[in-house]
Order: C-alpha cells, then sequence, then structure tokens
C-alpha cells in the first residue's frame, strides 16, 4: 500500500478515540451502579 | 381512582417532580436498548471499515491513501449531526424544559468533540500526501475548526457556574448560537473557493463515487451513526445515575445533620 | 399564550435573526472567505504591491515543463479557469496529485514580467472517486484527464437498469 503510515494513523487514531471513549462510558457506569446500590433505598436500578 | 392523588397537585409541585423523576424508567429503557445499538454499531463498522481498508478498489488518482475516506467522512458527518443533536436538545431544555435535555446536552458535546476531533486529524492525514498540506484555512478547513471549538467551548462553559442549571442554560444558548455554523460548513465548499472538494454525494445528483467505494463507506457511516448514539446513550446513563447518587447523598447529610 | 410557546418564539426568534445577520455579514465579505484568486480576477484582486497571495485553477493540457535551476527540480505550467491563464514557475518537489488538467492552488507573487513565482503548490482534487478500471473505461469513451474532470456523475455512475 502507498501511503501506508498516513493510513494507519488514520485508522490507528480512530480505533483509539472510539474505545477510550467507549471504555470511559462503560467504567463511568459501573461505577455509578455500584455506588448507587449502596445508597440507593428504592435499589432496582439497572 | 389511583392517579387523582397526583393529578391534584399544583403546577408548581409537578414540575418539580418532573424535574426531579425517578429515573428508574429511563434506566430500565435505555438498558435494554443500549446493547444492541452498541452491537449493531460494532458490527456495521468492522465490516464497512474492514471492507474499505481491504477489499474496496483504491482510487485511480489517489491510491490507497483514499481509505482514508471510511473513517474521515462518516466522522465529519457525524461532527455536524451531532451538533445538530446538541442543539436540539437544548431547545427542549429552554423550550420544554425536559428533564433530561440538560444532561443529554453535556454528555452529546465530548463524544461530537471527538468524532471533530478524529475529521479534523484524519482531514490532516489526508491532506498531506494528496494536496501537499496538513492544513490551509480555507472556508471548509477553517469552519470545522470553529465546530470544534464551538463543543470544546460549551464543555467548558456547561462546567464554570456553581449553580449547574445556569450552566446549563448558557451552554443551550451557545449551542443554538452555534447553529449557525452548521449551513456555513455544509456549503462553505459551494459558496468560496476552497481546496477541499465539493460533496461527492448529495440529495439532488448521481452520487460521482463509484458504486464498490460508496458500499463501504455508508456501512461505515452507518456504524459510526449507531456507535454515536451508544457512547451518548451509555454517558447518559451514567449521568442519570450519578445524578441521583448526589441527590440521594445529599438528602441524606441533610435528615443526618 | 403559554410561556411555553413564549419561549419557543423567543428561541426561534433568535436563531433566525442570528442567521439572517450571519448570513448578510458573509454576503458583505464574501471574498474574504476565498481561498485564492483565478487567473481572470488577478488584475482586479491580487494584491499589488509584490505581497504574496494563493492563485488557482487547473493546470492547461500541454504547458507543463520540466526544467533544471542547477540541483533544483524546476517547472513552469500554466494555471488556467477557462477564461484567462497564468504562467507559474515553482522550484521544489510537486504533490504527487499534480498532472496537467489537475486543479491547483499555488502560493507565491507576481513576478516583474507578470508571471507568477510559486513558493508553495498544492493539488487539489475533485469530487470523483472511482477505480482504476473505471477510469479506463472512460478514457475509451473519450474522456481525457489532462483535460479535466470526468464527465458528469450521471453518465458514467447512474444506476444500470438491466433487461
Amino acid at each position: 500500500m502507498t501511503h501506508l503510515p498516513y493510513i494507519a494513523a488514520s485508522y490507528g487514531l480512530t480505533l483509539a478515540v472510539v474505545l477510550w471513549l467507549g471504555i470511559g462510558a462503560w467504567q463511568r457506569t459501573s461505577r455509578a451502579r455500584v455506588k448507587l446500590a449502596q445508597i440507593d433505598p428504592r435499589g432496582d436500578v439497572r | 381512582m389511583g392517579a387523582v392523588n397526583t393529578t391534584s397537585l399544583p403546577a408548581g409541585n409537578t414540575r418539580n417532580l418532573h424535574r426531579f423523576a425517578n429515573p428508574g424508567q429511563f434506566l430500565r429503557l435505555s438498558g435494554k436498548i443500549l446493547p444492541p445499538i452498541a452491537a449493531i454499531s460494532i458490527i456495521l463498522a468492522s465490516v464497512g471499515l474492514i471492507w474499505g481498508l481491504f477489499f474496496a478498489p483504491s482510487d485511480w488518482q489517489q491510491h490507497d491513501a483514499v481509505r482514508i475516506m471510511y473513517v474521515h467522512v462518516p466522522a465529519a458527518w457525524l461532527a455536524s449531526f451531532g451538533y445538530f443533536s446538541l442543539a436540539l436538545a437544548s431547545a427542549s431544555s429552554l423550550i420544554w424544559r425536559h428533564p433530561l435535555a440538560d444532561l443529554a446536552a453535556v454528555e452529546i458535546a465530548p463524544v461530537g468533540a471527538a468524532f471533530t476531533a478524529i475529521c479534523l486529524v484524519t482531514g490532516s492525514l489526508w491532506g498531506k500526501p494528496m494536496w501537499g498540506a496538513w492544513w490551509v484555512w480555507d472556508a471548509r478547513m477553517t469552519s470545522v475548526l470553529v465546530l470544534f471549538f464551538l463543543y470544546l467551548g460549551h464543555i467548558a462553559l456547561v462546567r464554570a457556574f456553581d449553580d449547574p442549571q445556569r450552566g446549563y442554560r448558557a451552554g443551550a444558548i451557545l449551542a443554538l448560537v452555534g447553529v449557525v455554523n452548521l449551513p456555513i460548513i455544509k456549503f462553505s465548499v459551494e459558496w468560496w473557493n476552497t481546496l477541499h472538494q465539493p460533496a461527492s454525494i448529495t440529495l439532488t445528483g448521481a452520487p460521482t463515487m463509484a458504486p464498490s467505494m460508496l458500499w463501504p463507506l455508508a456501512l461505515a457511516a452507518l456504524g459510526g451513526s449507531f456507535g454515536f448514539s451508544a457512547l451518548v446513550l451509555a454517558r447518559l446513563r451514567a449521568a442519570v445515575m450519578e445524578r441521583r447518587i448526589r441527590a440521594l447523598t445529599l438528602a441524606q447529610i441533610r435528615t443526618g445533620a | 399564550m403559554k410561556r411555553k410557546h413564549q419561549r419557543m418564539l423567543l428561541v426561534g426568534g433568535c436563531v433566525l435573526g442570528l442567521s439572517v445577520a450571519t448570513i448578510l455579514v458573509f454576503q458583505a465579505f464574501r471574498s474574504t472567505g476565498e481561498l485564492f484568486v483565478i487567473p481572470s480576477k488577478i488584475a482586479a484582486v491580487a494584491p499589488k504591491n509584490g505581497r504574496a497571495f494563493r492563485l488557482g485553477g487547473m493546470v492547461e493540457q500541454g504547458s507543463l515543463q520540466r526544467l533544471q535551476d542547477g540541483t533544483h527540480p524546476t517547472v513552469s505550467f500554466r494555471v488556467s479557469d477557462g477564461i484567462a491563464s497564468e504562467t507559474v514557475t515553482y522550484v521544489g518537489i510537486l504533490p504527487d496529485l499534480f498532472r496537467e488538467g489537475q486543479g491547483v492552488v499555488a502560493l507565491g507573487k507576481l513576478a516583474s514580467d507578470g508571471s507568477f513565482v510559486a513558493q508553495e503548490v498544492l493539488a487539489k482534487h475533485d469530487e470523483n472517486y472511482m477505480p482504476p478500471d473505471m477510469a479506463d473505461e472512460l478514457k475509451k469513451t473519450g474522456w481525457n484527464p489532462n483535460k479535466g474532470s470526468p464527465p458528469a456523475a450521471a453518465l458514467w455512475n447512474a444506476p444500470k437498469v438491466s433487461g
């Protein structure tokens, strides 16, 4: 492939940013879920 | 009748209840639709990008560098659509005072900013080998950079006030003011002469792109759209839970004191 | 009128007013948004006092000459907008996409003889994307890439109805 470094950098960066966003959102959700399970009197929040 | 109690409450009270409504229903519903949306996104985007990267033909003059299109173009579309959804959330916050709209706006902005950043950087990585420049201050590139700063401005503004409600309101006004940038981005390549070429896919004419390239692009864009929605929805779920945690913690402090 | 409707009118009115104002401002300063000057507008628009500006247009067919200035690769070509054309000289390496029939944007200054001395040449590609075999097919039907962009997409990319 010609211009391989440019193509690889584009796909690599896109994948990295999307993974970073996805993992970040997932961690935030599970942290909040654990905390909520401790203090929510109503419970049952998934 | 069970409904009598709630309907007989004064208007001010229902608005309050509305605002701090039990998040359970939103969380249950969004928890059901989030996994399929995420799965569809991963499948479509993977197929589209692998197709574009390895199986789609190269371009007759750009050769393999054209493959950057399959990440650049969906990111560019989603940068604009993301801002449009930010403006919609802001409008429904200002007009209808929808309880989720403020939180949605706060969670859309960072995702939109990330996709705009992807668009700008991949555009640069495409421009250097093809045009011969990483960056030129033409109308298209400048207006997309303005879009990026609008997102960053929104992110900073909603966090700049001690009272979150004032931050939400300021952010919503900024988001609506920034909407004028969207047609400027879209039509920049027609209103002015630019280094960036005009759109290949329009509503009015045949696409100026071979079908063998159009298909993977469409899949990548569709997968990207589902991915954008899934990211925003996941963040919104977290934000709703965090708001409930704050409310419960405050209540505990009050009753404890 | 309900407060909700008042707010709706207020928000809608503000967005509308702002849009109109922005469009008017852009109309007034239209030329400031342009990236480059086309050859037929050089006399009217280009800065006079030897300041650098961007010249844009298409590389004229048959105008490209590769010269050698000592050890430096030097090229000379004409940039045309279909009405007028301008001779450009450039010392340096051209981008991969540069060829006759391609759009270019060159940054440089007017020399005393009226020609354009470029310090940077960028290639502009059009909105057509097609695999090499499709381009070959089009060339067989008479399209010469060195003369300009391919024919309208509807002629080569319209969905074919078989039977």
